[in-house]
């Protein structure tokens, strides 16, 4: 069995195509995340493929469907951006054979594929699409929701799990060669921290709109706060650890105007979803979260690092698509969930589909307001990336929990929950959704 | 007067990961008369949090780039730093005029008999 990546076709990246013809009739009934922690300590049963096996389960425990009705899987193969098996190490074959394995012996381990998934749940006779949807959660979402609507699979687990190993992230793997052939060798093995790029394009954004970086503030502490009230977050069951203002400003510059707290810290997680049609959700254990359309942004930069103005342009570009694909106007989106990892990209994203009618230059002014997940204007109520660890996944999750009433501590209780957006990761290339609590909004 | 930096994440028992100085060996320290604090990652209010939780009153707690205000900040005659990382712990904290201890050398150090 050989599973592909989704085709292009797939991803809604222009503007001009209309409401999505499936608005309304995919829905997320499910929800399971496997335990997190900050790397993985060797054992079988905390592997990568041990926490998605566990989030899997969760998932269709969640929605009350039957494993052998489940026909689709949508997942990521690739599971981290920078931690890489050491070159020369010995393989871990005790935990590999803990498993069936597949040609890759690390898979289940630095890797994941769809053939190991399904070899590893036999509770899942009833799969007979698989695809990948690469890069995060984001892209995977949006491949099962448009696989749903044109009717490839009904019922469907969509999955995003990462690993993280010993050691420094960033610095094994090709990082640690002599060599990369390409543009990569600038960026990876000369150069800068992996933050340097957004905040370049932070320090643009500050000059040109006469903004600084203490007024994140109020964004990375709000973050911080509404990810301790998620439960399956790193820092809220390992490090309960606030970020006040005051510790941010005190925090040392990574790359000047990024500093410490303007970085996600690389976790091990896995989470997984289930969709399936409008029909048949409504059968369903939880009160089904309906998508009423999806876009994606696969803006091409001029250059190294795109530039602020190219980055404003896609944003922009990637909020009227979406809001185009939801038929909806922004007045009507309850709470957003864009991306935060880097939270320098969240204004970014923020400012792009105007949330609160926010416009460019607008954001770090309006984070000095009450953002909170009481008042009337939510930001990032998921607490995203800095609020929970890297996963580019609690986003997603939030708009789910937050519409069904099921966020616990962090529901909102300044708006209805009845639209949320979430989507990312980066400015110029990402992929966005638009949930919903009815199916005809 | 003897002043003492202490790493979180990886020196003290408390870190993450945990390492090998205990903060009974802090308290051990401190019951010499020395002048102790943190000098971590961590958010400055969670290392507050931390000594508080263990009832050890410190004289600073800073973020990993202020070794340099500490020094202005305190006279001593000796300054060090304890910490697990060449590039984050040892070359900062010698640049900034701190000598410079991985945490098993100071549990080795005999601290009563002074530097």
């Amino acid at each position: 069995m050989s599973t592909e990546n989704a085709p292009q076709s797939m991803y809604r990246s222009r503007e001009g195509l209309g409401v999505w013809e499936h608005r309304g009739k995919v829905a997320a009934v499910g929800i399971g995340h496997g335990p997190t922690s900050r790397r993985w300590d060797g054992e079988a049963d905390t592997s990568l493929g041990a926490i998605s096996l566990i989030a899997l389960r969760r998932a269709i425990e969640d929605a009350g469907v039957n494993p052998e009705d489940i026909d689709g899987l949508v997942m990521d193969e690739r599971t981290t951006t920078g931690a890489f098996w050491p070159r020369g190490q010995e393989l871990p074959w005790d935990v590999i054979n803990a498993y069936n394995t597949t040609d890759a012996p690390l898979d289940g381990i630095t890797q994941l594929s769809a053939e190991w998934i399904l070899k590893n749940m036999p509770e899942l006779t009833g799969n007979k699409f698989t695809i990948y949807g690469p890069g995060c959660m984001s892209n995977a979402i949006v491949v099962a929701a448009q696989a749903i609507g044109d009717g490839l699979a009904h019922t469907c687990l969509v999955l995003k799990a990462w690993h993280n190993l010993p050691g420094r992230y960033y610095q094994s793997g090709p990082n640690a060669d002599d060599a990369i052939p390409g543009t990569p060798a600038l960026r990876s093995l000369w150069g800068a921290p992996a933050c340097y790029g957004t905040a370049i394009q932070f320090a643009e954004y500050c000059r040109k709109y006469g903004k600084n970086h203490d007024m994140m503030a109020p964004f990375i502490s709000n973050s911080r706060r509404n990810g301790l009230k998620f439960p399956e977050g790193y820092w809220a069951q390992h490090r309960p650890e606030e970020i006040t203002p005051e510790d941010y400003k005190a925090a040392r510059w990574i790359a000047k105007p990024a500093n410490l707290f303007d970085n996600d810290i690389p976790i091990m997680c896995s989470a997984a979803y289930l969709f399936t049609t409008a029909e048949r959700a409504r059968h369903l254990k939880q009160k089904p979260v309906y998508i009423l359309g999806h876009a994606s942004s696969r803006g091409q930069g001029r250059s190294f690092v795109p530039t602020l103005d190219e980055v404003e342009a896609e944003c922009a570009s990637s909020g009227r698509k979406l809001l185009e694909a939801a038929g909806i106007t922004v007045d009507d989106v309850s709470f957003e969930n864009l991306y935060d990892g880097f939270p320098q990209f969240h204004q970014f994203h923020m400012e792009g589909i105007r949330y609160r009618g926010v416009q460019p230059g607008e954001a770090l002014d309006f984070y000095q307001t009450d953002i909170s997940i009481s008042g009337p204007n939510p930001v990032s109520p998921s607490g995203g990336n800095i609020g929970s660890g890297r996963s580019r996944f609690w986003m997603h999750t939030d708009c789910i929990q937050q519409i069904q009433r099921r966020a616990g501590e962090r529901q909102v209780t300044g708006v209805e929950p009845v639209i949320g957006v979430s989507g990312g990761p980066m400015p110029t290339g990402g992929n966005f959704t638009c949930w919903s609590a009815t199916p005809d909004y | 007067m003897i002043l003492i930096s202490f790493d979180i994440d990886g020196t003290l028992e408390e870190g993450d990961p945990p390492g090998v100085l205990t903060m009974d060996f802090v308290r051990e320290v401190k019951g010499h008369g020395f002048l102790v604090g943190s000098c971590s990652d961590r958010p400055i209010s969670a290392q507050r949090a931390m000594w508080e939780r263990h009832g050890i009153e410190v004289d600073f707690t800073v973020s990993k780039h202020m070794l340099e205000d500490v020094k202005a900040d305190f006279e001593a005659e000796v300054y060090y730093h304890i910490g697990d990382r060449e590039d984050l712990d040892k070359r900062p904290a010698e640049k900034a005029g701190f000598e410079f201890l991985w945490p098993h050398e100071a549990t080795d150090r005999p601290w009563s008999e002074g530097t």
